[in-house]
């Protein structure tokens, strides 16, 4: 027991704020997470399952496939580093900065630098670092850490978030939400065009491929990993799948469990930096593979927690989580941790030191919500206890200190003196009959027990008194029978849900998908393309469009542009308003766009600009992921990105806002 | 039908709700089973283990094995979390002793919560139990997650004659009381059983079944502080009311 930990807790349950907020995440979330699995093609149980054996196959033959990455990357061209501690990965990426002469980094999301602290060892170099994901750029804004790790701003409201930027950003008051996001997005536009350096987490690395997949909703993830001439990508070692179609499952799983999205609107599949003759894509390609206690901790009993996938879907079940919210999950001595919640009671002792984060495993009913939600299903509760057994074995091995720590010395005497009396059912007996008159002396007029505050239970409830006569004394006169013989039968195994079947044409699903996103279908013949993408141009008297090469869009389609006075360029310009690609594929079952990068297919066409505007072919239009992800081209490409609606944000209450850092706009002429 | 089998009654159950142990006794031997008491038996370990204390989960653990394995038919728990106990934790408490894990796992084998026994195994649902009024029904989370068992409980009130059964809002959202926890993180407990008593108010039912004494004896702790008139009851005290009154 810790008093930091006591205070943070009263601190949290005495915040009206934080509570509201985070009764509207758990909400929120919880519904969107069931309709979200409502639409999977195969019961979420059979996929959780699959999923948590891929994973479990990764932790146990880690060496051969990060061996197999680490190769594949380098092929590609990819610079790889391993860092063994946080220091070694501070030092790699200060030296990578020092020689770009670097003095602006933008970031996207990454829980590994939140980590190893390199905002402020980055900054101490001179270094100015930007988060770009709404919500960090909040909470950076406010120099906190972030409260969750999918929603950073969880904990703060509108009101809060508008005050953060008047004072900071020196705007009007406003508690408009879209208002505030465009600030964001005009400030941190600049702020894209001019950094030298992106960094970026990774989801998933694919061990077969080299692939880098990162996905974010707003578009900052792309925009750091395209627009400056040097990326670094931090990854965890443990995040690695072995193939594509193994990435296709997970994919089904982390933003259906993070946010209650069939996919986020932004999955990057990064190969490579700039090939020779492309406009944009970083130019030079890093990935820092962090260890920082991983490889000890899957060694240990806790390995399991490697599985992890970081969607956060635990956080949001825990009813614990609910009530003191992701900043009270500190270590005894104030040290901080990135990671909250149930999985973070695990990871933070596994990595960090049970000395200092064992206690925080000890904050759970072992409820098992938190196993519930897993997408990889990870025995949390069981992880748990294994964290409190460590702990308890440290606090006896070792100082008086670490014992008043993790298990409180009241309660390890009298669970001592419990085991003493409950190893003999004669001690036990004669202890029932003590408790009994003891509590019939303590409390003589009533069969409840007042105890005081400090005792725990008394701070909130009253205990009933021990019966004088127990039931082993009464059980004689219930007419007890004898003799038996052993019996066992297995249970059933659990129905599995229905597969579910959509019998709509393929065109007609993506479309029903995207508009449900926010985007919007034009379904024409080919012959009417160029007027229709020519009369929406005009409309909105945009005169200047960035396109994909001629050869990478239907024929014809670029020159009769030309002829209704639109004009058009492959490079990117951050005053054009419209970008105009083409797409490998549509996938049905989402609503999602498949594009491949390219020399004549920049990546910016569909970032950069306010709207998107993307021609498919109806015969391209795929059923399902795994399909997409099969594609020969998407594995080929530097980059690969598949897209989902326009870009969005929810990270202010939890409030949908389209438009951020991507598109704000999307349209899909659908030809026939 | 006439099945011995072996009550293992749970320690919370023997001392503070001697009566909720007749009442499984009753229900049992309605159910067609020949009810037998090892008198030997104390606790599970279960404090001590949910405590990180194993050294002193251990003996209790021994002696529960010792007390049931040369015993006959299935093994009886009228406790969500102590039957889970002894079929999932007693194998992980066990996992690095060869010859006790045997021995647990066969106890683990022959175990069963007492709506699983009665609904699963012995294939009884209608025990002929009466029930004026309304009741609601509070999913405890080892129940539920741990041991998969809640058609089970929720079919044998849906046969309780005379009972109006409504659905308790955040059914399986945890009471707060998770053993040592409720004890070392009193503040969050209460927050939680806060929530857990509104939803049972929220359900306009005046008991609240439960299939864990543990949660009972949270529940109402909490409902007496406060005054509240509505109380938790053990899902045998149901099924063994025969008679229109209770």
């Amino acid at each position: 027991m810790t008093d930091l930990f006591h205070s943070q807790i009263r601190a949290a349950l005495d915040n009206p704020v934080l509570q509201s907020a985070l009764d509207g995440n758990a909400e929120r979330r919880q519904r969107a997470f069931s309709q979200a699995f409502a639409s999977l093609p195969q019961g979420r149980q059979a996929l959780r399952q699959r999923a948590h054996a891929v994973r479990a196959e990764v932790i146990a033959h880690l060496d051969q496939y990060l061996a197999q990455f680490i190769a594949n990357l380098q092929a590609n061209g990819v610079v790889v580093h391993q860092g063994e501690t946080a220091d070694q990965v501070v030092q790699i990426v200060s030296d990578i900065a020092q020689n770009a002469g670097a003095r602006l980094v933008v970031k996207s999301k990454s829980m590994v630098s939140e980590e190893v602290h390199l905002n402020h060892a980055l900054e101490a170099l001179g270094v100015r670092v930007v988060e770009t994901d709404l919500g960090e750029y909040i909470v950076q804004l406010r120099s906190e850490p972030p409260a969750h790790i999918i929603t950073p701003a969880v904990h703060l409201t509108r009101a809060q978030v508008a005050q953060t930027f008047v004072e900071k950003l020196g705007i009007a008051y406003t508690e408009d939400i879209p208002t505030l996001t465009r600030i964001a997005r005009q400030l941190l536009r600049q702020v894209f065009l001019d950094a030298d350096i992106g960094i970026s987490g990774v989801n998933f690395g694919v061990a077969e491929s080299g692939t880098l997949c990162i996905v974010t909703n707003e578009g900052n993830g792309r925009m750091c990993t395209t627009l400056p001439r040097l990326h670094i990508a931090l990854m965890g070692i443990e995040r690695l799948v072995p193939t594509l179609d193994d990435l296709a499952l997970m994919l089904y799983l982390l933003p259906r469990s993070a946010t209650g999205q069939k996919l986020s609107v932004y999955t990057s599949l990064i190969h490579s930096p700039r090939r020779p003759g492309e406009v944009d894509g970083s130019l030079e390609r890093h990935l820092i593979l962090v260890d920082n206690g991983r490889s000890a901790m899957r060694r240990s009993p806790l390995a399991e927690s490697l599985y992890c996938i970081r969607c956060g879907a635990c956080l949001n079940a825990c009813p614990v989580f609910r009530e003191i919210g992701g900043h009270a999950y500190q270590g005894v001595s104030g040290q901080y941790t990135p990671y909250p919640g149930p999985i973070g009671s695990v990871v933070s002792p596994g990595l960090f030191g049970v000395e200092e984060f064992g206690h925080l495993a000890r904050a759970s009913s072992l409820c098992g919500a938190c196993k519930d939600a897993c997408p990889v299903d990870i025995d949390l509760p069981k992880l748990l206890l294994c964290v409190r057994a460590e702990g308890a074995n440290l606090a006896h091995a070792s100082s008086s200190a670490s014992r008043r720590l993790h298990v409180p010395a009241s309660l390890r005497l009298a669970l001592r003196l419990y085991t003493w009396l409950a190893s003999s059912p004669r001690r036990y007996a004669v202890a029932q009959r003590i408790g009994g008159g003891f509590g019939w002396l303590a409390s003589p007029f009533s069969r409840w027990l007042r105890l005081p505050a400090f005792t725990g239970w008394g701070y909130s409830k009253d205990f009933p008194l021990p019966n004088g006569r127990p039931f082993r004394d009464r059980f004689a006169a219930l007419h007890p029978a004898n003799h038996v013989d052993g019996n066992s039968e297995t249970l059933p195994p659990p129905a599995e849900s229905p597969h579910s079947s959509n019998s709509k044409p393929l065109a007609q699903q993506f479309s029903d998908e995207l508009a449900a996103l926010g985007g919007v279908v034009v379904h024409c013949s080919p012959e009417e393309l160029a007027g229709r993408i020519a009369q929406e141009l005009m409309r909105r008297e945009i005169r200047r469009v960035q396109t994909w090469d001629e050869s990478h869009l239907p024929a014809g389609l670029i020159s009769a542009l030309r002829e209704s006075g639109v004009q058009t360029q492959r490079e990117p310009d951050p005053q054009i308003r419209a970008g105009l690609t083409g797409a490998l594929a549509g996938v049905a079952e989402s609503g999602t766009l498949v594009l491949s990068g390219g020399a004549q297919q920049p990546l910016t066409a569909s970032l950069l600009p306010e709207i998107h505007l993307a021609v498919l072919r109806e015969a391209d239009i795929l059923p399902s992921l795994p399909q997409a992800l099969g594609l020969q081209s998407v594995r080929e490409a530097p980059t690969a990105v598949l897209i989902s609606g326009p870009s969005r944000t929810a990270d202010i209450e939890m409030t949908l806002t389209i438009g951020v850092h991507g598109p704000g706009e999307l349209l899909v002429y659908i030809c026939g | 039908m006439n099945l011995p089998v072996q009550l293992f009654v749970t320690c919370i159950i023997d001392t503070l709700y001697p009566d909720v142990g007749e009442a499984v006794v009753r229900v049992l031997q309605r159910a067609g089973a020949q009810v037998e008491f090892p008198s030997a038996q104390t606790c599970c370990g279960q404090p001590a283990y949910n405590a990180g204390l194993r050294d002193q989960a251990l003996p209790l653990a021994r002696r529960t094995i010792e007390v049931f394995e040369n015993t006959a038919g299935a093994v009886i728990v009228p406790s969500g979390s102590c039957a889970a106990m002894i079929r999932h934790g007693y194998l992980e408490l066990f996992a690095d002793d060869d010859r006790w894990l045997a021995r647990a796992r066969r106890l683990a084998e022959r175990t069963y919560e007492l709506t699983e026994f009665l609904v699963d195994h012995l294939g009884v649902v209608d025990l002929g139990a009466r029930w004026p009024g309304r009741l609601t029904y509070h999913a405890s989370c080892h129940l539920l997650r741990d041991l998969g068992v809640d058609r089970q409980p929720r079919a044998l009130l849906a046969a309780v004659q005379g009972a109006e059964l409504v659905e308790l809002p955040y059914a399986t959202d945890c009471c707060g009381f998770g053993g040592v926890f409720s004890v070392e993180h009193p503040e969050i407990s209460a927050a939680m059983l806060e929530r857990k008593i509104a939803s049972i108010e929220a359900s306009q039912s005046p008991v609240v079944v439960s299939c864990d004494a543990g949660c009972i004896t949270h529940m109402n702790g909490g409902l007496h502080r406060r005054g509240k008139t509505q109380r938790a009851v053990h899902i045998a005290e149901v099924l063994a009311n025969t008679e229109d009154k209770r």
